[in-house]
């Protein structure tokens, strides 16, 4: 039997009531987004415009499907998210190991170098990143326009993050473990392997899941580097959809950011916590 | 200490050098590039037309647009950080009780971080659409305005509307970066200071904010790295117009650089803003207590 604790109802009440602006701000968009994405086109655009659609038109989305080219977009931003997170999580495992585990000089400058690189954001650099695709010929093209130019990059902008995460969590996995598999004659890479990666893997599946959403949701790079609609991932494909404009098919674009939106945004309330803790571990560090 | 067993020193090294390498090419090279660009003029096409010293620079200064986004980015930072900041600090405390629901509210708060800014940007567009617009809607139906506002075609409402929606994208961050100070404050403290009959807001000051002082500061740094940089809201939402009067430095280089076609002149911005970013951090870095080896 759940005895319903007084002051504790008080303080809900109280807390909920404080975080009620917020929490009216925050799902706004999301109404929006979705009340207008199964609106029938003739009632998105009538002045006074409703909240509630008469009936939910889920054929929108198939509409939108081919309208928008929505399939195509959506493989590029999974063949870009997948093998940036790839690359990105192959090359920062081992230095979040170093970090992690090592007293080494040279690890206070490669912590700062970290920090720098994300101060040098993508936006800074996307004149300079857009001549290093062009100036790069193989195989008869340069790499304006191609899909590894945009994985290299992202994978390179999200390496200060994912050492960060992992490092964090690594360093929480007591080192003690190892040792006693070395000292029963495990190798030292063979101790590694058998123990250290297992008890690593759910930070690096975390790791990779964040690092896959930020590409997913990136949008200046692509936007630069990728010219044709044959390559183009879903953050560019719509927002293509909306900029520079006169009629836009709003119904449309809502519905199509529901589909590109709702499934990262689940993959992400699922796992924020485990954000929550890498991060706070990471900053104490 | 055992730590040291652990191998050659050399190893680290090795470790660190794949992620280290690629940063480096990818970030080197445009840097290079981009002082390479602003000190030559180019052509739209990025044919290199000759060595201008310092001419791209002088232009750029010369515009009126860039002085004025220039302003404008300053206080899009200031507004978007500091308002961050204000909101921030009492959602993190009140997600730190312990109340019915609080698990779905730390889902609703962090909501917004799991959306692309560019997605965001578009639904807000859509929201604050003159006439269909759900916002609008909204404030007539309460009855708060009588007629229609063009919020994102009128310079004086944009860029707050703006600023708006960089805060709320900006909060979840914020909050998480707070969430995990306040789980590092030792609770026996507030019953010490609640015994002695401190009030909630003598506990505030005295206690909670001095405590969560590393973590604001941390939250400032890490934000105003990204609110300087941030580009999709206003790329998305106005472009930097009506008539240019919303453009931050950012939106100004992109616009320089890939729809006026003078990558010269946006390579110029490029690096004058890297210095704003590296005269911040080193001010930051100045006034910041030296607290043991914190990163």
């Amino acid at each position: 039997m759940i005895r319903v604790d007084r002051r504790k109802l008080r303080r809900s009440l109280v807390c909920w009531l404080a975080l009620a602006p917020l929490v009216v701000v925050v799902l706004f968009p999301f109404a929006v987004m979705l009340l207008t994405a199964v609106k029938p086109a003739d009632e998105v655009f009538v002045y006074p415009a409703r909240w509630l659609p008469s009936h939910f038109r889920w054929a929108n989305f198939a509409d939108m499907w081919v309208a928008t080219r929505f399939g195509v977009a959506l493989q590029n931003s999974l063949i870009i998210s997948i093998s940036s997170t790839v690359l990105a999580i192959a090359v920062s495992i081992p230095a979040a190991y170093a970090l992690a585990r090592y007293h080494f000089g040279g690890k206070g400058f490669y912590r700062q170098f970290l920090l720098v690189t994300q101060m040098l954001s993508p936006i800074l650099l996307v004149i300079g990143l857009f001549r290093l695709a062009a100036m790069i010929h193989v195989a008869g093209g340069n790499m304006v326009d191609k899909h590894i130019s945009v994985i290299v990059a992202y994978a390179a902008f999200n390496i200060a993050f994912a050492v960060w995460m992992m490092s964090s969590y690594f360093a929480t996995i007591p080192p003690d473990l190892e040792e006693s598999a070395w000292l029963e004659g495990c190798g030292r890479a063979r101790a590694i392997f058998k123990v250290f990666l297992p008890l690593a893997l759910p930070a690096m599946v975390v790791t990779a899941i964040f690092t896959f959403i930020n590409g997913w949701n990136e949008f200046a790079v692509v936007y630069t580097l990728i010219r044709s609609d044959a390559n183009k991932t879903l953050t560019v494909q719509i927002t293509d959809l909306v900029a520079g404009r006169y009629t836009v098919e709003w119904h449309q674009v809502m519905a199509a950011t529901v589909l590109a939106t709702l499934p990262v945004s689940v993959l992400f309330a699922w796992l924020q916590r485990y954000l929550v803790k890498g991060l706070a571990l990471g900053a104490v560090k | 200490m055992p730590r040291t067993v652990f191998g050659r020193p050399l190893t680290p090294w090795l470790l660190i050098l794949p992620s280290f390498a690629l940063a480096l090419f990818i970030i080197c090279y445009p840097l290079y590039n981009i002082v390479f660009q602003s000190a030559h003029e180019v052509s739209r096409f990025g044919l290199i037309k000759g060595f201008c010293g310092l001419d791209n620079f002088r232009k750029v200064f010369a515009d009126p647009i860039f002085i004025a986004s220039l302003w404008r980015t300053l206080w899009w930072t200031l507004g978007v950080v500091g308002g961050t900041v204000l909101v921030s600090v009492p959602v993190a405390l009140t997600l730190n009780q312990d109340f019915y629901g609080r698990g779905v509210a730390r889902v609703i708060v962090m909501l917004p971080w799991s959306v692309s800014l560019t997605m965001t940007a578009i639904v807000w567009r859509w929201a604050f659409n003159d006439e269909y617009g759900m916002v609008n809607v909204s404030l007539q139906r309460l009855g708060l305005i009588s007629s229609p506002v063009h919020w994102l075609a009128t310079s004086t409402t944009a860029f707050p509307v703006m600023i708006l929606v960089g805060i709320l994208v900006s909060v979840p961050f914020t909050v998480t970066i707070f969430l995990g100070g306040l789980s590092s404050v030792p609770v026996d403290i507030y019953e010490a200071a609640r015994i002695d009959g401190a009030s909630a807001w003598f506990q505030f000051r005295k206690l909670t904010l001095p405590l969560l002082r590393p973590f604001i500061n941390m939250a400032i740094v890490l934000n105003v790295i990204y609110v300087f940089n941030s580009f999709p809201i206003i790329w998305v939402m106005t472009q930097g117009g009506p008539s240019n009067s919303t453009h931050i430095l950012v939106t100004y280089l992109y616009e320089r650089g890939f729809r006026l076609g003078k990558p010269g002149e946006a390579a110029a911005v490029s690096l004058v803003m890297l210095a704003m970013l590296l005269c911040f951090t080193a001010i930051y870095l100045k006034i910041q207590p030296r607290e043991g080896s914190q990163a």
